[in-house]
């Protein structure tokens, strides 16, 4: 089983990860909504610290037979679990990056085309003046 | 009846202009737009210099994403026919009437220009040709459609097509993918004799390397399109 100085050590460096995904939300270098199953996972972490007891009850109901055993099986889990989300919202992401370069492409192009239009306009314009005067 | 020709190009300072040339030349009712894929030569300067008609994209998106880009163009300027028409001097502008006239004549969708056909001109290497042929057995099998050069990158297609591929276009090696995802669709493809160049400048963007992926993931994009 563990002991409280152990539960301390993970407590204190729970407590670090947490405060420091916070600050980084709070700088907005980290979007909440992506932050959030690591909060989750911190949080459920934190749970099993506190109270070990949990951790047994838990592994023992899954029919795993080490509690930490089941640590290594869960935490593997949930880290495959983010990382396919994280290639789900990167598929998406390049999908939208498609998007928005092609249309700055057709946009720089009408740009292109209205300049020209009335840079044959101006010339058009000096011609006239020139006749009339 | 308006027409584009879409020339995806990256990396094609040396050519470019001489592609163009070729269009302006043989099919002068043909109208034209570069996709300049964030070329890292000087084809943009190129482009402007000489006052050629160019979308640039800002990043580099591919070939699948940079025809594509040329097939919204299309759509939004309200096309009737656009053709793919490679940027390296690998494909000739003399068949651009020809290509039209087949397709209003039979009712196609789209064109394919196959150089399997006749079998003249550059026929690629022994093993590219290896892998082209099983494509289009692949493709075969899937479909029931005889397509003899389904990587070819010279295909015409109407508005339909337009339409359906400004919407949805895969993102690299997009050419048998592409095809089956409009034969799927009950689209009417056909094949049209063509004469190849051999490329004049730069390479072909499928390295030894690369071509094992190649064959695999465009198999199962294949696989994938056939299942849709």
């Amino acid at each position: 089983m563990m002991t409280t100085k152990i539960q301390l050590i993970i407590g204190f460096f729970l407590m670090v990860a947490f405060l420091s995904i916070v600050q980084m939300i709070k700088k907005r270098k980290l979007e909440l909504k992506y932050a959030l199953s690591w909060l989750g996972a911190i949080l459920f972490v934190f749970l099993f610290d506190c109270f070990p007891i949990l951790l047994n009850k838990l592994s023992s109901f899954l029919g795993i037979w080490a509690p930490v055993n089941m640590i290594f099986f869960l935490g593997f889990c949930f880290a495959l679990l983010i990382i396919f989300i994280l290639t789900v919202t990167l598929s998406r992401m390049s999908e939208r990056v498609r998007k928005l370069s092609q249309a700055i492409a057709l946009n720089e192009e009408k740009i292109d085309v209205l300049i020209k239009e009335q840079e044959c306009l101006r010339n058009k314009l000096q011609e006239d003046e020139r006749q009339y005067m | 009846m308006k027409s584009l020709v879409i020339i995806p190009a990256y990396n094609e300072e040396k050519s470019i202009e001489k592609t163009v040339q070729d269009i302006t030349e043989h099919a002068p009712e043909f109208d034209y737009v570069i996709v300049n894929d964030c070329s890292r030569d000087a084809t943009l300067e190129v482009c402007r210099e000489k006052g050629m008609h160019v979308l640039n994209l800002p990043v580099n998106l591919g070939i699948g994403g940079a025809v594509q880009t040329g097939y919204v163009y299309a759509e939004k300027n309200h096309y009737d026919f656009a053709i793919q028409f490679d940027g390296d001097g690998q494909h000739d502008a003399r068949y651009l009437h020809e290509m039209r006239d087949y397709m209003t004549e039979h009712g196609v969708n789209m064109l394919i220009g196959s150089r399997f056909i006749t079998k003249e001109g550059f026929q690629s290497s022994g093993l590219r040709r290896f892998g082209i042929r099983y494509f289009s057995v692949l493709i075969r099998l899937l479909t029931g459609k005889k397509v003899t050069d389904p990587t070819s990158g010279m295909r015409m297609v109407d508005k339909e097509i337009i339409r359906i591929y400004a919407d949805c276009y895969p993102k690299d090696y997009p050419e048998p993918e592409s095809v089956v995802a409009v034969i799927r669709q009950k689209k009417k493809v056909e094949e049209y004799p063509v004469v190849m160049r051999e490329r004049e400048e730069g390479r072909s963007s499928i390295s030894p390397l690369k071509s094992v992926y190649y064959m695999v993931k465009v198999t199962l994009a294949i696989l994938v399109e056939a299942l849709r």
